[in-house]
């Protein structure tokens, strides 16, 4: 076997209070099995937490999974952190029920993919390896 | 993910400890796991860096409760030194068939995440030959630089590579739970060796006392067969001293015999710890205190013997990064390694040629990484 | 005819048809090399009798209202009356939620399930940092008694049954409900309803704890104490199957896992001296029901058949002690947010499976709810489709229709066994809190939930609209929306209930409540007498942590 050498690191976690954490779980393996290195962080986590190891941790990408509808203020919290910490540079994802007419305001602020239930796997790969591909 | 970002423009901010030096820190971690043959580059100077007064190793079977035990070690050095920073670096197996990992450590451990004093880095073990290892000590160094006062190191004591990167710490706690039919073999298989403190940890169970029990017969078993190994090795190499603890350099001498832990006056101890429900913790960091007290002058010394080892790990990790590079990945290698195969040049001929192919390509001198 | 020569029979007419069969393969192979079921259970082609029926008969099935339950736990089942139809909700402030059941039992609901927030479920107030957005999202904010008797204002309590979702700050708000009752002239004693109380599969699967497991079940024991002797008519507890499967078990999975919470709650209730036949009737249960007919069916009755067996065997329960009683919601995790429309027909076929296993109450649905809350007309739909299933499709004319067919009866027999198996695996690590501490049952369903997400990203398994049968078209469809202004409304109307209240009165009854936490005396009490005096759920959940401390996620 040579250098099974990681894609990149990812950050899958559950902002808020809902406790659904099937298809963040899932994400997380997903992106396993295709190289990623993720950290996961499981659920009821705040934003601040969520950021602080995100920079901790040096990840490429944060993965936000939420259920429970609070996307829209939760999202926005983790990324003016981000901006604040002066880590613009890392990627925001998300995903869960997320209605679709929502998915335009979350693009505005700055979420750069919002995956809906039943996208399939192969979809978030693809994504995530174009989004979070790393200078050569 | 930037990994070309100036790695001395990165250590000043680190040692500044300045509002961006936690990502600067992060950023450098990455380098030295990423590339471990950079590691050789960044430790120019790092004899100087401040260093932590204590690395701690973890480190236990899946399931016997590391992490909790691993958080509220955390909780209580934090209460013991609240103007003082810890780091914790949670080590996890890599799947060895896509690479990938799912780093699961900061799940117990979030309570830390947003206290200032608590840096957690989680690592995945990624198959690397020896390249773990110098990425771990890498982060242990940075989180030094950054100012971390005691710096945990929690593994999941199941492959050998796990077991070596908590044998870097300077003192190694081994934690076992009842009801883990696997306890005994564990043991068996090395880590028995790995540990200077035991835990028997979920004691609230009925079966801890027993599994508390066997490990003491063991432990004390293994000790005598140390000590009598001791002793043959003393008769071979003349009588200095009979037993460590007593010898006024606290022990050090002893450490150049191969697998003699710094203190062999008495078998390791064994705590008994309810990690979730914050029991039996005092006592344990009481000891481990104790033991960093007495002997932080011989881990620095060691530490420092260390470093040497460090720039030689990253040397050969770096030559061997750039032969794998040439040769490619497994789609590619093939057509590289096929003259051997067809039995027209032998293996020291083709590596004789892929080090001189390296020589002359200035280009994978500088090239980081196969893509 | 005796049954060896019954047997010899079978044997040669089964060889000429497997003899039919290879030949038919030959020419037209199957369309698939195996068949499995929604669970991942091998289907065969053909179910045969293996032993007479009768033989085993009132061993195995029984009659309904008679040990071992199999089929059924009423002796005329829908005859007499149907399940009670029951559709969960709650959004916004108890304002809009009261409007909404008002809509809902005028439309033919015959009982309220009521949908709190995740902060009230957690013990959060609502201008707590740790509500964040989530005020008002998945269902009504109730921070005081104050939200409570907006909630039920024109609500006879003692004419309706009011199902409560509720677990980690169960005691806080039945005590709620018990004085909105007190306060429209109605006795506790003439209360109806359930409360859902089941903290384990919190940790297992669900996420709203908020205390260790130790002073969670003391809580619940409490709470069965109290309700014996004051609420009599009040389900203490729903041990919940529902969300194990959502979190992606098996069907064999979600009741073994859950019989195994029903067994460490009865061994906490005998622990704290209340006997089996005292509290054991008010136990109840609640289950997903998903889309494979056949499989769902026989979990049903394989639960009960089970669950009647363990309470006979291990706690020497009566007969009445014995009966598995459930309420049934249609799987959320099945809905699609691709062609949404296609979800009717999908509850329909869940509803059915939850009558044909003999549900007491039933909850379908929206087709909306992978995108969103229902809208009023959505729900409206869903309760339609539970009214045609009981009016119009004949299947509660009899009482377990599927009772005998060869297939149902081996799924039956099969499921319970494997479910067993679960149960023992469990007793063996010492009970349901061990096992969950060691995080075997979470690790369990996360692989099941791996395997069947890996089956349609595969697309061995075949979800229409998802991954066969697609569309381009995005949905257009009308979602309901919280209102925006929700939480900064919910936080006045806590600003002016804290301002209109008698401190004194507070603080003296959050100090009850962390007295009482340190010793062993029932808890119901002083947390009665704290919602009286208008104490917040936060602040009696935080009286509450200081005792007791807070749980935190294990991962393996």
């Amino acid at each position: 076997m040579l250098d099974p050498t990681p894609k990149a690191r990812v950050l899958i976690g559950k902002p808020g209070l809902d406790g659904h954490d099937r298809g963040a779980k899932y994400v997380a393996q997903v992106l396993r099995d295709a190289g990623f290195e993720v950290i996961y962080t499981g659920i009821r986590r705040s934003p601040e937490q969520i950021v602080e190891a995100a920079i901790q941790e040096d990840v490429a990408g944060i993965g936000l999974s939420l259920l429970s509808g609070a996307h829209n203020v939760l999202f926005k919290r983790v990324i003016d952190l981000l901006k604040e910490r002066g880590a613009s540079d890392i990627v925001v994802f998300g995903g869960g029920t997320i209605p679709p007419k929502d998915i335009p305001t979350l693009t505005a602020m700055g979420v750069k993919a919002v995956f809906t239930p039943g996208t399939p796997a192969k979809r978030i790969v693809e994504t995530l390896d174009t989004l979070l591909a790393q200078p050569a | 993910m930037p990994y070309h970002g100036d790695i001395p423009n990165l250590i000043a901010q680190t040692a500044s400890r300045g509002p961006a030096s936690v990502r600067a820190a992060a950023r450098l971690m990455s380098i030295v796991t990423d590339h471990p043959e950079r590691v050789a580059t960044m430790l120019a100077g790092a004899t100087r860096w401040p260093q932590p007064r204590l690395v701690l190793g973890i480190t236990g079977a899946p399931g016997s409760g590391k992490s909790t035990l691993t958080d509220q070690m955390a909780a209580s050095f934090r209460a013991r030194h609240p103007d003082r920073l810890l780091g914790i670096l949670a080590v996890d197996p890599s799947s060895p068939f896509t690479g990938g990992a799912v780093l699961g450590d900061r799940v117990r451990m979030m309570r830390h995440a947003t206290d200032p004093k608590v840096f957690i880095r989680s690592l995945a073990s990624r198959g690397h030959l020896g390249g773990l290892a110098l990425g771990a000590r890498g982060v242990v160094r940075i989180m030094g630089l950054l100012g971390c006062d005691v710096v945990i190191i929690e593994t999941v004591g199941v492959g050998q590579s796990e077991v070596e990167i908590a044998q870097n710490a300077d003192l190694t706690v081994v934690v076992l739970a009842p009801g883990q039919g696997d306890s005994v073999q564990m043991l068996k298989a090395g880590l028995m060796e790995a540990g200077d403190v035991f835990v028997v940890n979920k004691a609230d169970r009925p079966d801890a006392a027993t599994l508390q029990a066997n490990l003491l017969n063991m432990l004390k078993m293994g000790w005598m067969a140390r000590v009598d190994l001791y002793h043959e090795e003393l008769t071979c190499h003349g009588p200095q001293m009979l037993v460590a603890g007593q010898s006024a350099d606290g022990g050090k001498a002893l450490s150049s015999i191969p697998d003699l832990p710094l203190d062999a006056a008495a078998p390791p101890p064994v705590f008994l710890t309810s990690a979730t429900n914050a029991q039996g913790i005092e006592p344990l960091v009481d000891h481990v205190e104790s033991r960093a007290a007495r002997d932080a002058d011989a881990w620095r010394a060691r530490r420092d013997t260390q470093i040497t080892r460090e720039v030689r790990d990253a040397v050969l990790e770096s030559a061997r990064k750039r032969i794998a590079h040439l040769i490619g990945r497994n789609g590619t290698s093939q057509a590289t390694l096929a003259p051997v195969l067809e039995g027209r040049i032998s293996v020291d001929e083709l590596t004789d040629q892929l080090i001189r192919r390296a020589l002359s390509d200035i280009d994978t001198t500088h090239r980081i990484q196969p893509t | 005819m005796s049954d060896s020569n019954l047997a010899t029979n079978l044997k040669t007419s089964r060889d000429k048809y497997d003899a039919a069969v290879a030949k038919t393969l030959a020419k037209f192979p199957e369309q698939q090399k195996t068949f499995v079921s929604a669970s991942g259970s091998p289907v065969e082609r053909l179910y045969l009798p293996e032993s007479d029926p009768r033989a085993a008969y009132t061993e195995q099935l029984g009659f309904p209202g008679q040990f071992p339950f199999t089929r059924g736990v009423q002796p005329t089942m829908y005859r007499g009356r149907f399940w009670t139809m029951r559709q969960y909700a709650g959004f916004a402030t108890a304002e809009e939620s009261n409007q909404r059941y008002k809509y809902l039992l005028g439309q033919g609901t015959t009982g309220l399930s009521v949908a709190f927030d995740l902060p009230t479920q957690i013990g959060y107030d609502s201008d707590d940092p740790e509500s964040l957005g989530e005020v008002g999202k998945v269902g009504v904010a109730i921070d005081s008694l104050a939200d409570m008797e907006t909630l039920f204002d024109g609500i006879p309590l003692d004419k309706v049954s009011t199902s409560m979702t509720i677990n980690s700050t169960a005691a806080i708000l039945l005590a709620m409900y018990i004085v909105v009752g007190e306060k429209q002239g109605v006795t506790p004693e003439k209360l109806n309803g359930t409360i859902q109380n089941d903290i384990l599969k919190e940790y297992i699967a669900r996420g709203t704890y908020r205390f260790p497991p130790k002073p969670s079940l003391r809580l619940i024991a409490d709470i069965f104490e109290y309700c014996t002797k004051e609420v009599p008519n009040w389900n203490t507890i729903s041990i919940s199957g529902y969300h194990i499967r959502e979190a992606g078990s098996t069907a064999a999975q979600e009741i073994g896992f859950t019989l195994a919470d029903a067994i460490c709650y009865v061994e906490t209730a005998l622990k704290a001296g209340l006997k089996v036949d005292e509290f054991a009737p008010r136990l109840a249960f609640f289950f997903a029901a998903h889309s494979d007919l056949f499989e769902e069916v026989a979990k049903f009755r394989a639960a009960r058949r089970l669950y009647a067996r363990i309470m006979r065997e291990r706690f020497n329960a009566s007969d009445k002690s014995c009966m598995l009683r459930f309420h049934t919601q249609t799987g959320g995790v099945t809905l699609t947010a691709q062609q949404p429309d296609n979800n009717v027909v999908r509850v329909t076929i869940q509803a059915l499976a939850a009558v044909l296993g003999g549900t007491q109450s039933l909850h379908t649905n929206s087709k909306d709810e992978a995108l969103a809350l229902p809208t009023e007309e959505s729900v409206t739909v869903a309760l339609r489709t539970q009214q045609i299933v009981a009016y119009e499709s004949g299947v509660t004319n009899t009482i377990d229709p599927l009772a005998g067919s060869f297939f149902v009866e081996q799924l039956t027999d099969r499921l319970e066994s494997e479910a067993k198996q679960y149960i023992e695996k469990i007793d063996a690590m010492g009970g349901m809190v061990a096992a969950i501490e060691r995080g075997f049952v979470q690790k369990q369903i996360e692989e099941s939930a791996y395997r069947f997400g890996q089956s349609i990203d595969s697309g061995e398994r075949v979800i229409v609209g998802v991954n066969k049968f697609t569309s381009k078209k995005e949905p257009d469809i009308d979602l309901f929306e919280v209102p925006e202004a929700t939480q900064k409304r919910q936080v006045d109307k806590l600003k002016s209930v804290k301002a209109n209240r008698d401190a004194n009165k507070v603080r003296a009854a959050l100090s009850a409540v962390t007295e009482a936490a340190r010793g062993d005396g029932n808890l119901m009490p002083p947390i009665l007498d704290a919602v009286r005096a208008y104490c917040t759920v936060g602040e009696i959940c935080r009286a509450l942590e200081g005792v007791f401390g807070q749980y935190t996620e294990s991962f393996n």
